[in-house]
């Protein structure tokens, strides 16, 4: 396999931050790269769809997923996105099926996964150590063979969107007027919560279970207050994401603030959002 | 032509233990304006939801086949959509999602342009193009989803009650640009009204429904005040019916269609 430490190092060793020379530091930084772009194009359709409270209930199967794997002797690394995707597949299912509202079967099968994690990490120590890891999260422990995973995941979401992103917004406005002038909408929702459960499941080990949403949503959110178009809302949702993504990590490696890297990339893209607002708030029309 | 675009053949929906529709037959002609009318409850979305392929049905519903010999392809305005109004698409944006394969963030391509911008024309909603579709008016937003159903080039347009919330004059409005462009186009058109007025005037053919099928046929045929009765109880006396053209309706179209 290709190695990525000697690229990493040749790259960055102009650099005038310290840090950055570091291998453990570049990893962080080439996971961010990969991982907030990902997650904020996917929160694009989180947000026009509403489905802030469904990537919660996936981020928040993470530790009944970990609880399986030990459980089955599987990897956690593989049980949770499994499980994860399996979540999201059920959800999408009972969905389509129900006339319960969406947030009500989300609400439930989120009761459900959280009980069933707090079931399992009482009973078993050995779950409690290693949900700490997803709690939290931190970006500084990805090890280099995750970051192919990242890139094939990477590329995979990619490729979701230029095929796919267009139909995705007829989808926002109506799914039946989509369904009947051609979309798929079927196969397309559930190819989004796949995706979703996927790009969740990655991030929760970067950001920790309580900040996955905010990388989706909030880099999203902001650039639905500046953008004019969906196209650009999109552009504006990468960028966002990109700057929040490298200045919070220098910011958190800066010894005098020295914080949580996957906490500091959100309250910088949280920026962004306040900025976003003010805009937002002088573009509107007054009232009389 | 006298086959009919669409059949409805014992069609039942039933949905939580409730009967919404039962066994309903009727016919929808082709190249007919036809009308569906009944009291709120009565089925009439439903109706349209079983044709769309949107609701569990039991018996048939068929539509008819193009010279390809393909099933009609299908136009749909829905009725109102609950969206997230704060989301920046643009009305050019929609009208070229389904059909563009360039994702919209590198732009509306000149091709899907033009069509977007000719659709518009043709719903005389030109004006609209850039704004963003949670800006419109609702008189608004039923002009550009016409427009969207007119871009899949629909030989069968399923319109359902596209005035509710309309004044007597946009709703006056909206269905003479429907039957221009029914002219033009020459689809069938299967629309849901609550308004008996409107159905009066505009329809060929209707279909009285209030869970179960009423009558069908010419408007003369099936408004008299014995349907509207059993359809919508007492009220029914404020229909005019001497407001219905002297000839019937269906002929009057028909004659439109061939001069056009």
């Amino acid at each position: 396999m290709l190695e990525l430490q000697p690229i990493l190092a040749r790259l960055t060793q102009w650099s005038a931050v310290e840090s950055l020379r570091s291998p453990t530091i570049q990893h962080a930084l080439v996971a961010l790269l990969l991982m907030a772009p990902t997650a904020a194009s996917m929160g694009v359709q989180v947000v026009t769809f509403r489905m802030a409270f469904f990537s919660d209930a996936i981020s928040h199967s993470a530790f009944a997923g970990v609880a399986l794997g030990l459980l089955l002797s599987i990897d956690p690394r593989v049980s949770t996105p499994a499980f994860g995707v399996l979540v999201a597949v059920a959800i999408v299912a009972y969905m389509r099926r129900s006339e319960l509202p969406s947030d009500t079967i989300t609400g439930v099968v989120f009761a459900a996964v959280v009980a069933a994690g707090l079931a399992a990490i009482s009973r078993e120590r050995d779950v409690a150590r290693t949900v700490q890891t997803y709690v939290y999260g931190d970006v500084l422990t990805v090890a280099p063979s995750d970051l192919w995973l990242l890139l094939a995941l990477f590329l995979l979401v990619a490729a979701f969107q230029v095929i796919a992103y267009n139909h995705t917004m007829v989808m926002g406005v109506s799914p039946v007027v989509a369904e009947v002038h051609g979309v798929r909408v079927a196969r397309l929702q559930y190819l989004f919560a796949v995706l979703l459960a996927l790009v969740v499941m990655f991030a929760v080990r970067t950001v920790g279970v309580f900040l996955v949403t905010a990388m989706l949503i909030v880099p999203a959110t902001a650039a639905r207050n500046l953008a004019r178009t969906a196209g650009s809302m999109f552009w504006w949702a990468q960028a966002i994401a990109i700057t929040s993504a490298c200045a919070g990590l220098l910011i958190s490696l800066d010894e005098r603030i020295n914080t949580a890297t996957g906490a500091t990339v959100v309250l910088v893209a949280f920026l962004w959002f306040l900025l976003s607002a003010l805009v937002a708030y002088r573009r509107a029309p007054r009232r009389p | 032509m006298n086959e009919d675009a669409v059949r409805f053949e014992h069609v039942t929906v039933v949905a939580n233990g409730v009967t919404i529709l039962e066994d309903v037959s009727a016919s929808v002609p082709m190249g007919s304006c036809t009308m569906v009318v009944g009291p709120n409850g009565a089925g009439k979305t439903t109706l349209l939801q079983a044709l769309l392929g949107q609701i569990r049905h039991s018996g048939h519903i068929h539509i008819a086949r193009s010279e390809e010999g393909r099933t009609l392809r299908i136009g749909y305005v829905p009725q109102r959509l609950s969206f997230d109004r704060g989301m920046p698409l643009t009305v050019l944006e929609l009208l070229a999602s389904p059909w563009q394969r360039r994702p919209l963030w590198f732009g509306v391509g000149q091709e899907h342009f033009e069509r977007a911008q000719q659709a518009l024309e043709r719903v005389h909603a030109s004006g609209l193009a850039r704004r963003r579709i949670g800006a419109l008016s609702g008189g608004e937003l039923q002009r550009v989803l016409v427009a969207f159903a007119l871009l899949n080039e629909p030989e069968l347009l399923v319109l359902d009650e596209p005035t509710a919330g309309m004044d007597v004059h946009g709703e006056q409005v909206f269905c003479e640009l429907i039957e221009e462009l029914r002219r033009t186009h020459g689809f069938t058109q299967i629309m849901v009204s609550h308004d008996i007025a409107t159905v009066t005037h505009h329809a060929s053919h209707v279909l009285c429904l209030n869970r179960q099928l009423i009558a069908e046929g010419p408007p003369r045929e099936v408004l008299t005040r014995d349907n509207l009765r059993k359809a919508f109880g007492v009220h029914a006396g404020l229909a005019k019916l001497e407001a219905l053209p002297p000839e019937s309706p269906e002929a009057a179209c028909s004659a439109k269609k061939n001069d056009a």
